[in-house]
């Protein structure tokens, strides 16, 4: 264009235009070129690649931590599990190959199902746990026959084990697969990893992210059949392995009052009566946590569950029993506290007191005769209690039931720790909607009634009432922030009195619990208190006749024997709360189990002059 | 030969007469995009083709407005225009919101935006305009090569501060590119040549960032990293390559599927072309934006003015170069710095630079009749 001869000269744009056109047709061609040469030249490598060697991100597990016990013995650890797991996506027939599987290892419907369910639930590439807890031949058999079956892996992973046969069970709960609830609440992706357990019950649930770990990652290069050919591994994605908790317990004498137990059924605690450290914490009879961790079996799970003795229940933490005679240091302390009776001031016990048109009982056929405070515990007479019980009041008894620690649930770190029942007036109008009666004063003077207690309940009692200054609370999990404990706030005076009873029950002859030896270490006294837990009524008929002994009675029937206590009597270090269900008079089966515990934790704890210490020497 | 429109001219005449291929092949690139990303979702309509969709619709609106404005507007808005960009890269540098390491995003509140992408635009119109006014003759000569090297340097340096290697090369090149179709001397352009060959090296040691470095020297040797930068290009072309001549159909890339190409929907899209749909599927993309360019150079040549011409050929030079830029990468032919695929890649930026740039060929092609004015320097 010649418009006035300047500007741009349209011809030379045109020219350019071509040249640059011809340049841009030309990479086009270079790049059509390459795009030959990568899909057709070299198409078969690429899709050689594209099907074998895959990078992948795997999922590296952590350790979890173990729980140990005070002195670091091994409670809950985890030990090689021979498993087969499968990646789906490297599987061409999942039915065929499930039945080839089971042709070695037989899978049961169940676990079909669950497989099925697990495979649509996860992403194609994330392993699948076909079954675990293989024993050795099995594994060895899979593992030769892996070249027919591709996806299908044996691994050696880590399973969590138990190693003390249950004794523990109650304390250290299990750990199970992570169910839909878990894994909404917990967005760790560990959760989602079909090998992973996470803790359900007991320490294992409460102490869960301590014990679990962090999850690694682990980027790997895996062929066609799923084998990891390569690994490339980077220091800053390793799992972090899970912390190991440890516990207050002494796991030598938990398994000292198992044995003393036996085939009874019931609940015994430990309480260190400075610290509160639990030194024990059992329930019998007990149930083997590693059956929960490989997954139970219908059979396992009716047996469990149809045993009157209930193995999975957590008696000493959550088991509500009426205290019984135990209770009567609650009354008594309410007395001297409130000042309205004189400790000096007998009753005389007839067997049989009136209360309106109602009669109330002592154990003791003819009666104990006259009684004042201090024998009326050392021989347990009901009569005296049901005497001043009328005069303190239920709310002075029950506001010294709470001082002692009854009706609430002690925070151990755990859950299923129940409160019991520390019935008041105003308890029983919101509860039952009535008003309360002189009759169930009487019946809670003797703990019986409305009173239920936790065998760990009545170890902080006694725990308390030695301790004498301070409410002492208990505690499981070393390590954790401890609240201070507030101070008991009873007269000193009265708690010695209290205690010098107590120790009349079990060291002076005519005591309910005097046994000539005493404790089996010389020069070291206990005190304590025995209970006989009534589950049934007696009618007027059978008390005409002739009691029923308990021997006589169906198993359920029989009265619970219960015994709370501790020693050294003059410089106390340990606290014992026992229930024996069904176990008769509590100054027989508790009362001994209890002995030969109180003994044994002395004899740990370095107290005892006996020489016989346990192999690792263990003590304080 | 048809009359001049007048920027009165009736709307619908102007609709009637505006390039109606040139909308459709875009439109038909932009629908490529969103069943591509479609298939790199998963087929899950709602995580980017939907909104790839949407996007193309609002872009095109914007395009037509853009086409049906008088092309003496744009004209006398050009250096505005620049001016402007060039306000907002400085501003980004003060006050940018910094995402992915990188500082490229102005945030008015309102939208949160790229001024380099308002660059790519703005520096084809400012030299389109100083080209249109510059006389011929000063063309090669120092006052007018000087010219030209201001407006493209100072956007330059100010992208590559951010740092943003790929469109830093990018406004450059097309820089360079409208100096060329001007007419500059091919004595100028050796000894530009010769320049370029001293100051590369140079510039590779001291002008880039540690990163940018690492995956220049990645691509020329791939084995160095072979999970970090490199995998990548790797997978990328295990991508490509497993799809062979009819690739593994429509959402059945295993690559793609099993997400070992990162970013597939974005700027790694072409490797689910390339893997579902093979060579055939591959070639035909870059067929259609070889018609999208072609037919631009076509329109260009039917303009009365350099600005017009010079305007056209420049936004073409900036799309042609996305494309190679994405699609060397891609291939293993270039770095990976992270230029998407036009109309195909996920992102809404592209797009809008995109479109709005069509409109302007648009603009320029249906006012390709009218006068001028010219400033004289």
């Amino acid at each position: 264009m010649a418009d006035r001869g300047t500007g741009v000269d349209e011809g030379i744009i045109t020219r350019r235009t071509a040249i640059l056109g011809a340049g841009g047709l030309g990479v086009f061609g270079v790049l059509a070129s390459r795009l030959y040469y990568l899909q057709v030249t070299k198409a078969e490598d690429y899709r050689v690649l594209s099907d074998d060697n895959r990078f992948n991100f795997n999922i590296t597990m952590p350790s979890r931590g173990r729980i140990l016990d005070r002195h670091g013995e091994s409670l809950a650890i985890n030990s090689q599990d021979y498993r087969v797991v499968m990646i789906p996506e490297r599987v061409k027939d999942i039915d065929a190959t499930l039945k080839r599987v089971s042709e070695i290892l037989p899978l049961r419907e169940t676990t079909l199902k669950r497989i099925r369910k697990d495979i649509n639930e996860h992403a194609r590439f994330v392993p699948i746990l076909i079954d675990d807890h293989l024993d050795w031949e099995t594994f060895s058999a899979l593992n030769l026959n892996t070249p027919d079956l591709p996806g299908v892996i044996p691994e050696v992973g880590e399973g969590r084990s138990y190693p003390d046969n249950g004794i523990f069970a109650h304390t250290l709960g299990y750990v199970g697969r992570a169910d839909v609830k878990d894994v909404e609440k917990d967005k760790d992706p560990l959760l989602r990893q079909p090998t992973f357990r996470i803790g359900k019950t007991g320490v294992e649930a409460a102490a869960d992210k301590t014990l679990r770990g962090t999850a690694g990652r682990l980027k790997v290069e895996v062929n066609a059949v799923g084998r990891i050919v390569r690994e490339w591994p980077d220091p800053k994605d390793q799992a972090i392995d899970g912390k190991d908790v440890w516990l207050t317990i002494d796991a030598e004498l938990q398994r000292h009052a198992a044995e003393l137990f036996e085939e009874d059924s019931g609940g015994l605690a430990v309480i260190d009566v400075v610290t509160g450290e639990l030194r024990t914490l059992l329930s019998m009879p007990t149930f083997d946590g590693n059956m929960f961790v490989s997954g139970l079996t219908q059979d396992d799970m009716d047996k469990l569950n149809n045993d009157e003795k209930r193995p999975q229940y957590n008696k000493v933490l959550s088991g509500g029993y009426p205290p019984a005679s135990t209770f009567k240091m609650a009354v008594m302390l309410a007395a001297l506290e409130s000042g309205l009776i004189d400790p000096t001031s007998k009753v005389f016990c007839t067997q049989k007191l009136r209360l309106g048109n109602r009669t109330f009982h002592c154990w003791k056929r003819g009666g104990h005769g006259p009684m004042d405070m201090r024998d009326a515990l050392k021989n347990s007479c009901d009569i005296y209690f049901y005497e001043i019980s009328q005069q303190i009041g239920m709310d002075k008894i029950a506001e010294m039931g709470r001082k002692l620690g009854f009706g609430q649930a002690h925070n151990i770190g755990i859950a299923g720790v129940k409160s019991g029942i520390m019935p008041d007036p105003a308890w029983k109008q919101a509860r039952l909607g009535n008003g309360w009666r002189m009759g169930d004063t009487l019946n809670a003077s003797i703990g019986q009634g409305f009173v239920l207690a936790t065998p760990l309940q009545l170890a902080v009692m006694a725990g308390r009432i030695a301790n004498g200054r301070k409410a002492l609370t208990p505690n499981l999990l070393i390590g954790q922030d401890l609240p201070e404990m507030a101070d008991l706030g009873i007269d000193p005076s009265h708690l010695a009195f209290v205690q010098d009873a107590m120790w009349s029950v079990c060291e002076e002859p005519g005591g309910t619990a005097y046994r000539e030896n005493g404790l089996g270490i010389k020069g070291l006294d206990m005190a304590g208190k025995t209970g006989t837990g009534q589950v049934r009524g007696i009618s007027a008929s059978e008390r005409r006749s002739r009691l029923r002994k308990n021997e006589e009675l169906p198993w359920k029937l029989r009265d619970h024997s219960i015994f709370t206590g501790y020693a050294p009597y003059d410089a106390p270090r340990f606290a014992v709360g026992c229930v024996v269900e069904h176990g008769g008079s509590g100054s027989k089966r508790a009362a001994d189990i209890v002995r030969g515990v109180l003994q044994r934790a002395l004899e740990r704890d370095g107290l005892g002059p006996k020489t016989e210490l346990p192999p690792d020497g263990a003590s304080l | 030969m048809m009359n001049p429109l007048s920027s009165r001219a009736g709307l619908t005449a102007k609709l009637y007469e505006v390039n109606w291929l040139l909308i459709a092949l875009v439109a038909l690139v932009g629908m490529v995009g969103v069943t591509m990303i479609f298939a790199a979702t998963d087929g899950v309509w709602s995580r980017g083709a939907q909104q790839h969709l949407i996007r193309l619709v609002f872009a095109g609106g914007i395009m037509l407005a853009v086409a049906m404005t008088d092309i003496k507007v744009w004209y006398t808005l050009a250096y505005p225009i620049y001016a402007v960009a060039l306000i907002m890269l400085i501003g980004v540098d003060v006050m940018g919101v910094s995402v992915n390491g990188s500082q490229r995003w102005l945030d008015l509140k309102l939208i949160r935006f790229q001024p380099s992408e308002v660059m790519k635009l703005a520096i084809v119109l400012a030299l389109a305009r100083y080209y249109h006014d510059l006389p011929k003759y000063f063309t090669s000569r120092i006052s007018g090569l000087a010219g030209a090297a201001l407006i493209i340097l100072f956007p330059m340096a100010l992208i590559l501060r951010q740092p943003d290697l790929g469109t830093t090369l990018l406004v450059a090149a097309t820089g360079v590119a409208l100096v060329f179709l001007a007419g500059v001397n091919w004595r100028v352009i050796g000894g530009a040549a010769l320049a370029g060959t001293i100051a590369i090296p140079l510039f590779f040691r001291f002008g880039l960032k540690e990163y940018q470095r690492s995956r220049i020297l990645t691509f020329l040797d791939p084995s160095r990293d072979p999970t970090g930068a490199s995998y990548h290009i790797t997978q990328s072309k295990i991508a490509l390559g497993s799809g062979g001549v009819t690739g593994k159909g429509f959402m059945n890339g295993t690559q793609r599927q099993l997400e070992y190409v990162p970013e597939n929907r974005t700027d790694f899209i072409f490797t689910v072309i390339g893997e579902e749909f093979g060579l055939i599927g591959s070639l035909l993309t870059m067929g259609l934006y070889i018609s999208v360019i072609g037919l631009c150079v076509w329109l260009s040549m039917q303009c009365k003015h350099i600005f017009s011409r010079l305007l056209i050929l420049g936004l073409t030079t900036t799309f042609t170069l996305y494309i190679f830029i994405n699609l060397g990468m891609v291939m293993g032919l270039a770095p990976v710095v992270g230029v998407p695929l036009p109309l195909i890649s996920y992102g809404g930026t592209v797009i809008l630079t995109v479109m709005t740039g069509f409109g302007l060929v648009l603009s320029a092609h249906l006012h390709r009749q009218n006068e001028l004015p010219r400033s004289h320097f």
